[in-house]
């Protein structure tokens, strides 16, 4: 805890931390809301709005004695400023004075207002801020309610100005507070907003190309404190106060960001209750407030018209639709006791799926194989020996911090946690990069260090002699699993694992390791018992009985093609899939928005999602679909509700032990106190009111744990000839994204290959390209830049609808299909 | 009469000063050769802080004490020399630049010995382009010298000079948004503190000192000559010469060097009093940005000190002396300034950026005709409500003329409100849009 000095704020003396800012401690320790508009507390104050001016001042000490100078009355003399202050560029100090309640501070603030309003269209009956407008509210609260202005000398300015297809701006509504510049660049680091011109005419642009070039764009529209700027998503779509807003959970990566969906009754859906759009909610320890586009955007294959309504079962070479009943007892009638079971979990199952998913499948066979999709990554028991520990939080990351991001493109993969190291970065943490190839955190890196694909274990082996390690207080390693087979990248984790052991990074907060998993609940997957080693077997080996849940292992990775061999498959899914289209029975389930459940985060912290959406046919909860499969077969009990298959979860994985439903939605006074009632403060972001979730501690926390080494054999695989790179790109085809509507389908563009020059004898950039790859050509427009290294290609996945390989690929042949357009 | 007293304006009396070899056998570079030689860094910093050179920019801070608050062992320092010369009416830089360009080169290299810095930036306003070239001319010299870039003068201190031109904004004038635009940002002031002397306040936020081309053509004199020699001239609080750009309704308009505390009568009258005879009824005093005086006898008599204008309620400024003769429509000259102040406010603080969007559009009614008494009371409240609300000075300058041609010229504001201003104003020339 920093030291506490004592401030005066409306004559009552508070102790507060030294040098926080004043709009920050007025609030949290005083309840003063000072108003702001410029002021966002996750960014540098640069007191432009004028709305937070203060009268400050300082309580005067003798320089020689430091007494505090009296004056008659005894009372402490003040300094006073002879101007007022922008409280929001002051940094407290021992003894400091603030007035925020006398007719100087009233007045100042009912000037600001009507000079914002002057210039303000005041269409707030129709604006999509209104309701939930910072504006509006200091209007209520400070405005002087008349203006001495003509309505008719006021400035006209247009109203629909596109930045990118995601965001809006409207002209008039802009009070030029710089927040969303500021976001842009201070935050995430792609400044790709900017302001124009210079006085009245001062006004947001965009300058990238494409516009608005950011995977952060969407929370630009919380923290505009006006409605100048809004999604194209959410814009005359709803008004804030029809909206109820339920707390859940990012679907599509591992770091668990809390969100918040907005829902309404709608008519045009059916009259069910749907998402409207989805808002950050404020978990300082996950996302802080903001999540990507991804998340914000990608709501919409919740109620895409492609979700299945009803069980479908095969008759013949169709798949034809049947009752509930139907489906299930067809189920029954093909498990035959001790036949060998497979079951494969997508990354979007929650942990009562997954444990429902393994008490069927063990049901049928004890010795069944518990997988999971997509198998490019193991090593779920690392982490819960090595992960970071307990109150881990890259908000307390600094200097003295080492970040060590190895094989993932961390922005394309885990974007908050590529925010959150930047962020970390920019207060002094040092960013180690190792990576084949140059990616974007790059930029923020105290060191990059290249090593060839195939080599990514010695990088690693060698970072314990690297300066940036050894003089590291804090150590953290996120691991990716970029140009590596499913072994390789279990020897990475290893030598992951090692270094941190070696070096005493274990067992303790800002320590440890993180494994970038490809989705929401892989963590949880492999503490319920799966695992991708066993999906790799089964692919070899394919069972008699599949179990496929939450994804489209046939559609999407070319290695899975083989599990169609399989006597009998039964598939949950959202959608038909290529992988239903080889199903005996597809059976309809829910989404996440539906229904309830929880995830385990790459930060191993469980948390829990609540129904929101109204439920999409006869479609059915996962964990409640296997357990009436088991119900038919032994007739064991069902659990009710979700929170009871929790309970028996959290009884038998010791991980889980004493996690209970209502101890994962506790929630605590987060600071600084974004969200809330106090929109002009942190912006539209969400109160947390469904649950900080709970970080369960990693075994190397234990008291007197001494954590064991690591076996790598450090071998190095070189590769001959090209080879292909599959890499993984934020937004993708896969099997929920893909079902984004039209306004995503725009960014994440059609397939590409990057060839490095010295491999692009014959091809020229922009050429679309056949890559043959086991016999199976793909077709891609080619980029030839040296972001791919000499001898690779990299071949982003899921941008097709055709399935492409997962781990590292000799390429037969590239031939050119089609000279560029306008070559 | 009062005569001129030439430190700066040199070429007035050695037309080609501007000449590297005439400016040395002038005495050229003797005080950059004795700092260097004689005087530690502190010897120089105390010496200019005994001379009381005041900052010629329009603030009028103390100089030497500027220079002596940057931190002694920090690694990097800049000098940033602001020759954005912008104000209305303000000449003075200009004919430094172009007339004795080595003379500010020396002060500049001066100042940058004092605090050892690691290199000086001249940021010179957008207009300026030929005169930044002919500069880079002279700088170039300056490094074959061996006066400038690496080892200056054999003393192990290396300090390059770079010129760099603005892009025509008024308010990258204003030091902390003139230190935003060098570094290649939006040119809008920052928040103080820090203060560019302070770490995280400069350039590329290292400790930078920022002076007016004024100021720093006054060092090598001061060097040559001793602080006591400096402080003999002019008064004891304003010490020193002064140049006065004289323009507007005046005989003789042009730069005037004199001693600080020389009267506004005594300008007049050497600068040949009103043109073609006329009586003279007003003074910027500084450019648009003071408020405006009535050349009443009071004002005519009192010296042009920084103390005593600001005791007529006005400042001195950059001594950028417009004036105005008996045939001037005030409140079309005022329109005219709050449509330079629109135009300029850089739009970073609500007040500026919305007020004098406001007090231009409320002049717009009063000078169409249009205006009734309760708009010119309109033009006092909206100018109370910017006063003091703003990180910098554009702000507070923008109010200037409003409020003191109303208190000052009222008379003329109600001819506008009987009708009787249009007619008059429709025989001025039409004001330019901006």
């Amino acid at each position: 805890m920093s030291e506490l000095v004592t401030i005066y704020i409306d004559g009552q003396p508070y102790e507060v931390p030294k040098g926080a800012n004043l709009v920050d401690v007025a609030k949290f320790y005083a309840d003063n809301g000072i108003p702001v508009f410029c002021y966002h507390p996750k960014m540098e104050p640069v007191g432009m709005c004028r709305m937070c001016l203060v009268e400050l001042g300082t309580i005067m000490r003798d320089r020689d004695s430091g007494e505090v100078i009296t004056g008659e009355n005894g009372e402490p003399q003040v300094r006073w400023f002879p101007k007022l202050q922008t409280a929001c560029t002051t940094t407290v100090t021992d003894g400091m004075v603030v007035r925020t309640n006398t007719d100087a501070v009233i007045e100042a603030r009912d000037d600001m207002i009507e000079f914002l309003l002057t210039s303000h269209p005041l269409d707030c009956p129709i604006c999509d801020k209104g309701g939930e407008c910072p504006l509006q509210n200091l209007t209520m609260a400070h405005g002087p309610g008349r203006s001495v202005f003509y309505w008719e000398d006021k400035v006209r300015l247009a109203k629909h100005v596109p930045l990118g297809e995601l965001i809006y701006l409207d002209r008039e509504r802009c009070i030029q507070c710089a927040r969303c510049t500021r976001f842009q660049d201070e935050i995430v680091g792609d400044d790709v907003l900017a302001f124009h011109e210079r006085g009245r005419e001062l006004q947001i642009i965009t300058v990238s190309d494409p516009p608005f070039d950011t995977y952060f764009s969407g929370n630009t529209t919380d923290i505009c404190p006006v409605g100048a700027l809004t999604t194209a998503d959410f814009r005359f779509e709803a008004r804030p106060w029809e909206l109820k807003d339920i707390a859940s959970l990012d679907v599509y990566g591992p770091e668990g960001a809390n969100i918040s969906l907005s829902t309404r009754l709608d008519r045009d859906a059916g009259g069910i209750v749907i998402i409207k759009r989805v808002m950050p909610r404020q978990n300082e320890a996950v996302n802080e407030i903001w999540i990507s586009d991804k998340t914000r955007f990608g709501h919409h294959h919740t109620r895409a018209a492609e979700r299945l309504t009803k069980p479908k079962v095969r008759v013949g070479d169709r798949l034809v639709e049947a009752e509930w009943d139907h489906a299930l007892e067809v189920i029954r009638k093909h498990i035959k006791p001790n036949v060998s079971v497979g079951a494969i979990a997508g990354p979007t199952l929650s942990n009562e799926d997954l444990w429902e998913l393994r008490k069927l499948a063990q049901a049928v066979n004890a010795g069944a194989k518990l997988s999971i999709y997509p198998a490019t990554m193991t090593g779920g028991d690392i982490i819960a020996q090595v992960g970071v520990g307990v109150g881990t939080n890259f908000k307390d990351m600094g200097s003295g911090t080492t970040i060590v991001v190895v094989a993932s493109d961390i922005e394309e993969e885990a974007p908050i946690w590529y925010l959150r190291t930047k962020v970390a970065g920019d207060r002094g943490a040092k960013i180690l990069v190792l990576n084949a190839r140059e990616t974007r955190l790059d930029h923020y890196a105290a060191d990059s260090i290249r090593y060839d694909y195939g080599a990514a274990v010695s990088a690693v082996n060698d970072l314990a002699k690297h300066e940036a390690v050894t003089n590291a207080e804090n150590l953290v390693l996120i691991c990716g699993a970029e140009g590596m087979t499913l072994e390789q990248h279990g020897e990475l984790m290893n030598a992951c694992a090692n270094l941190l052991v070696s070096t005493g990074h274990v067992g303790r907060p800002n320590n440890g390791l993180l494994a970038v998993w490809e989705g929401a609940n892989v963590q949880g997957a492999f503490d319920v018992g799966f695992s991708t080693e066993a999906t790799a077997e089964m692919m070899a080996k394919v069972p008699d009985l599949l179990f496929i849940a939450g994804c489209d292992p046939i559609g999407e990775s070319a290695e899975a093609a083989g599990l169609s061999k399989a006597k009998f498959i039964v598939v949950n899914s959202l959608f038909d899939t290529p992988t239903t289209a080889v199903a005996d029975v597809v059976l309809p389930s829910q989404s996440f928005a539906e229904r309830d459940g929880t995830f385990t985060s790459g930060e191993r912290r469980v948390q829990r999602f609540y129904p929101a959406q109204g439920v999409i046919g006869q479609s059915q909860t996962d964990w409640r679909i296997f357990a009436s499969i088991r119900n038919g077969l032994n007739g064991s009990a069902v659990q009710r509700l979700t929170a009871g298959v929790f309970k028996e979860l959290a009884g038998e994985i010791a991980a889980y032990e004493g996690l209970t439903y209502p101890a994962l939605a506790v929630v605590e006074r987060q600071f600084p106190d974004v969200g809330g009632d106090d929109l002009y403060y942190g912006g539209t972001a969400y109160q947390n009111n469904g649950g900080l979730g709970v970080q369960y501690p990693a075994t190397s926390e234990a008291e007197g744990a001494k954590p064991s080494k690591f076996a790598t054999k450090g071998k190095k695989t070189s590769y001959k000839g090209l080879t292909a790179i599959p890499v993984n790109r934020l937004y993708d085809r896969g099997y929920l994204f893909k079902y984004s509507d039209e306004l995503m389908q725009q960014r994440i563009g059609e397939p590409f290959v990057v060839i490095n020059p010295a491999d692009a004898a014959n091809i020229a950039g922009g050429s679309r390209v056949g890559v043959t790859i086991d016999g199976v050509q793909y077709e891609a427009l080619a980029v030839v830049s040296e972001d791919a290294p000499k001898g690779f290609v990299l071949m982003p996945k899921r941008l097709t609808s055709q399935p492409g390989p997962f781990a590292p690929a000799a390429i037969e042949t590239i031939e050119v299909i089609a000279e560029p357009v306008g070559a | 009469m009062v005569e001129e007293r030439l430190i700066l304006l040199r070429d007035k009396e050695i037309p080609d000063i501007n000449n590297y070899d005439v400016y040395v056998k002038n005495g050229g570079f003797d005080a950059l050769r004795k700092c260097v030689s004689d005087h530690s860094p502190a010897d120089v910093i105390q010496i200019v802080i005994d001379s009381n050179l005041r900052g010629r920019g329009g603030a009028g801070f103390s100089t030497g004490r500027k220079w002596s608050f940057i931190p002694k062992d920090h690694p990097v320092k800049y000098v940033a020399v602001n020759a954005d010369e912008s104000e209305p009416g303000t000449f003075k830089d200009r004919q430094i630049l172009e007339n004795n360009p080595y003379q500010l080169l020396e002060g500049s290299l001066i100042c940058a010995y004092s605090i050892q810095a690691t290199a000086i930036y001249i940021y010179c306003r957008g207009e300026f382009w030929d005169l930044a070239h002919d500069l880079e001319a002279c700088i170039e010299k300056l490094h074959k010298e061996n006066l400038a870039g690496e080892n200056i003068l054999g003393s192990g201190w290396s300090c390059p000079i770079y010129v760099h031109l603005g892009a025509g904004a008024y308010i990258c004038g204003e030091e902390s948004a003139m230190l935003s635009s060098l570094q290649g940002l939006l040119g809008q002031p920052r928040v103080r503190p820090p203060f560019p002397t302070q770490v995280g306040g400069g350039l590329y936020y290292e400790p930078t000192v920022v002076n007016n081309v004024e100021t720093l053509a006054n060092v090598p004199w001061i060097i040559n000559n001793g602080a006591d020699a400096y402080l003999a001239i002019g008064t004891p609080e304003s010490p020193g010469t002064k140049i006065f750009c004289m323009s507007g309704h005046i005989q003789n308009p042009g730069n005037y060097e004199v001693p600080l505390g020389t009267t506004i009568g005594d300008l007049i009258e050497l600068a040949g009093g009103g043109q073609n005879g006329k009586k003279l009824k007003a003074l910027l005093p500084s450019g648009a940005s003071g408020p405006v005086l009535p050349l009443t006898d009071e004002v005519l008599n009192a010296p042009c000190t920084y103390e005593a204008l600001a005791s007529l309620g006005s400042t001195l400024g950059s001594a950028s002396f417009i004036f105005m003769d008996e045939d001037t429509d005030m409140v079309w000259a005022t329109h005219r300034m709050m449509e330079f102040f629109k135009h300029e406010s850089c739009g970073k603080c609500t007040p500026c950026r919305e007020g004098t969007h406001w007090l231009k559009a409320l002049m717009d009614r009063v000078l169409a005709g249009d205006a009734t008494e309760s708009d010119v009371e309109r033009l006092e409240v909206v100018s109370i409500q910017m006063a003091g609300k703003s990180l910098c000075a554009l702000n507070d300058f923008a109010i200037n003329p409003v409020l003191s041609t109303l208190k000052h010229f009222r008379s003329e504001y109600d001819a506008y409100l009987n009708g009787e201003g249009a007619k008059a104003a429709s025989k001025k020339p039409v004001p330019a849009k901006a």
